[in-house]
């Protein structure tokens, strides 16, 4: 079962858990990184360390880390400076990252570990709006894989840096996240093509709006399933945006919701492309 | 003047008739019914079950009579059932139709507000359509304030003699309903609100209608319309009224009464809430909505500015 929700901390996140940790202080990043690390290498797994900066302030960073000197002797741990992966202003491949996660997963299963985890610091990696696009793409993808593989990640993003609304775009692509400002979360789901968490009302329209139309979300027999038993409510705006996304792509959205108020504003508004199943 | 028979076969007549006793009523009502059905029209009674009774003993029965019961609940929600009524008939090869229905009002218990503004807003929303919509109103029950409504409303009047004139006090609807209308205050409105939030976003104002529904006893669909409608209002509030929003909740256990004010002076549209606006569904729909959820919403203009007012539940008459 993956951690769904608004967290507070990087703390009991799972083999597949997927967070956004949204920052203004770099200590607590740091803090944060620690925490989900430390529970990495308890749980077994590999664990990845991805910053900008060089090698030996990746390694500070990390300090005070129980057993983390131990654990990169043995494999256990790696620090991978993000200036050596990725040139400044590379736009990543969505498909060419994730393939590149599996199989750094595989290498962590085939080394023994049960699986891999990533703490990553990529405000770099979305400056700019096709950087920023490119990668909210990534994180939906890569979100995917995470449902069926041992591949945990935080990915942290300095809001200093990159203002509210780029932050949002990013925290709402995430199953968990520090992050109130989107108010809603769109992810991969184990058993829908999709979920959707939150409250969804005029203030986040066009943000669910710009991450519908960005998610790669697969229909099965013409229909889109959406789990949306975290969603606490949701406005005709959005369920219109919902409707208009399966009449382009041809299908009927099947939304499984326990929220009352879906129902009766899709029967208001006679929403044809949109069927409620009400959750207990 | 004109008779029934000389109804106009396109657009809308719209008739009043004001009467005194059952013998009014059928004097008004049989000619009316018997004339659409001997024309072959399509013809829809929708009165309470007293007033139905009579008609069933009157008329007989026919494949073109129909009777609706119930179907004066929401005004917004019997435009749209209406609406959806004469576009079947229509579909059908029907050339007029004919629609009897006595509207509520305090007389029977409820509120009047927005059936004054239904009533009004009859007048634009089927003008095209040709249809003959006779609204009697019982004068031992009605007040003088809602029969001077009904004058403002109907642009023709049935008299239990029989004849159809033509109503000088008909108003036009964007007039009537740009007039002041004496606010409807619940009863609970004398006590300080359990709620009162300045500048709420629309998620606290969803919260705080949450949180003041659990002394209630109503259902959880009903609380989630209203959530709505809140939503909705507060949301038009600070979208289009001027600041600072105020949200007040009220809560009893068969009720709950919500206003949201600010110092605008509220839609511009005189039809806002009862049709959806020209841009739905790309916008104006949320009073729409609105009026459909709740049992009860009224528009108020005062001197601090508007005030929109939803109740859920059992809406009671001002004290």
């Amino acid at each position: 079962m993956r951690i769904s929700g608004v967290i507070e901390t990087a703390r009991g996140l799972g083999a597949h858990d997927h967070m956004c940790w949204v920052y203004e202080n770099p200590d607590d990043f740091r803090v944060r990184v620690r925490e989900f690390l430390a529970e990495g290498l308890a749980q077994g797994q590999r664990v990845c360390y991805i910053a900008p900066g060089d090698f030996q302030a990746m390694a500070d960073d990390l300090c005070g880390l129980d057993g983390f000197a131990g654990a990169l002797q043995r494999g256990a741990a790696q620090l991978i400076p993000l200036g050596s992966t990725y040139p400044v202003g590379t736009v990543i491949k969505p498909d060419v990252q994730v393939s590149a996660y599996a199989a750094a997963t595989q290498q962590a299963l085939a080394a023994g570990f049960t699986g891999l985890r990533v703490a990553a610091e990529v405000t770099s990696l979305v400056r700019t709006a096709s950087q920023l696009d490119a990668f909210t793409r990534y994180e939906q993808l890569v979100d995917r894989y995470m449902t069926s593989r041992p591949f945990s990640a935080m990915c942290a993003y300095d809001r200093g840096q990159l203002g509210e609304a780029a932050t949002a775009q990013l925290a709402c692509l995430h199953p968990s996240t520090n992050s109130v400002t989107p108010g809603f979360r769109l992810h991969a789901s184990m058993s829908a093509a999709a979920s959707l968490a939150g409250e969804l009302d005029l203030g986040n329209v066009a943000l669910f709006g710009l991450a519908l139309q960005r998610a790669d979300l697969r229909p099965t027999g013409g229909e889109l399933v959406i789990d949306a038993a975290e969603v606490t409510f949701m406005d005709h705006r959005n369920l219109i945006m919902l409707a208009e996304y399966g009449r382009r792509n041809r299908v009927t959205v099947v939304l499984r919701i326990c929220w009352r108020g879906a129902a009766r504003l899709v029967q208001l508004l006679n929403l044809d492309g949109v069927r409620v199943e009400p959750l207990a | 003047m004109t008779t029934g028979a000389e109804a106009p076969a396109c657009g809308l007549y719209h008739e009043a008739a004001v009467y005194d006793g059952d013998e009014q009523f059928l004097a008004v009502v049989v000619p009316f019914l018997q004339g659409g059905l001997d024309a072959g029209e399509p013809t829809v009674v929708s009165l309470d079950d007293k007033r139905t009774d009579l008609v069933r003993s009157t008329i007989p029965g026919n494949a073109n009579l129909s009777f609706v019961s119930g179907q004066y609940d929401r005004p917004a929600n019997v435009l749209r059932s209406v609406d959806n009524l004469l576009a079947g008939f229509l579909s059908q090869g029907a050339r007029q139709i004919r629609i009897l229905g006595e509207v509520p009002h305090p007389g029977v218990g409820v509120p009047w507000d927005w059936w004054a503004r239904y009533e009004a807003t009859v007048n634009h929303a089927f003008a095209g359509f040709p249809l003959w919509a006779l609204c009697p109103y019982d004068c031992r029950i009605t007040s003088a304030a809602v029969l001077g409504d009904v004058a403002q409303t109907h642009p023709y009047l049935a008299t239990p003699d029989g004849r159809h004139v033509i109503n000088e006090r008909y108003t036009d609807p964007a007039v009537f309903l740009a007039q002041p209308r004496s606010a409807h205050e619940d009863p609970l409105e004398t006590s300080p609100p359990a709620i009162h939030l300045v500048d709420p976003t629309a998620s606290a104002a969803r919260r705080a209608v949450l949180g003041a529904a659990s002394i209630t006893r109503l259902t959880e669909a009903e609380v989630a319309d209203l959530v709505i409608a809140v939503s909705e209002t507060v949301t038009n509030a600070q979208c289009h009224g001027d600041p600072p929003t105020k949200l007040r909740v009220w809560s009893a256990p068969d009720r709950m009464v919500v206003t949201v004010t600010d110092q605008g002076t509220g839609p511009t549209d005189p039809f806002a809430g009862l049709l959806p606006a020209a841009k739905a569904p790309a916008g104006g729909l949320g009073m729409w909505m609105a009026h459909q959820l709740c049992n009860l919403v009224t528009f108020d203009h005062h001197a601090d500015g508007f005030t929109v007012r939803l109740i859920a539940g059992a809406p009671h008459l001002p004290a």
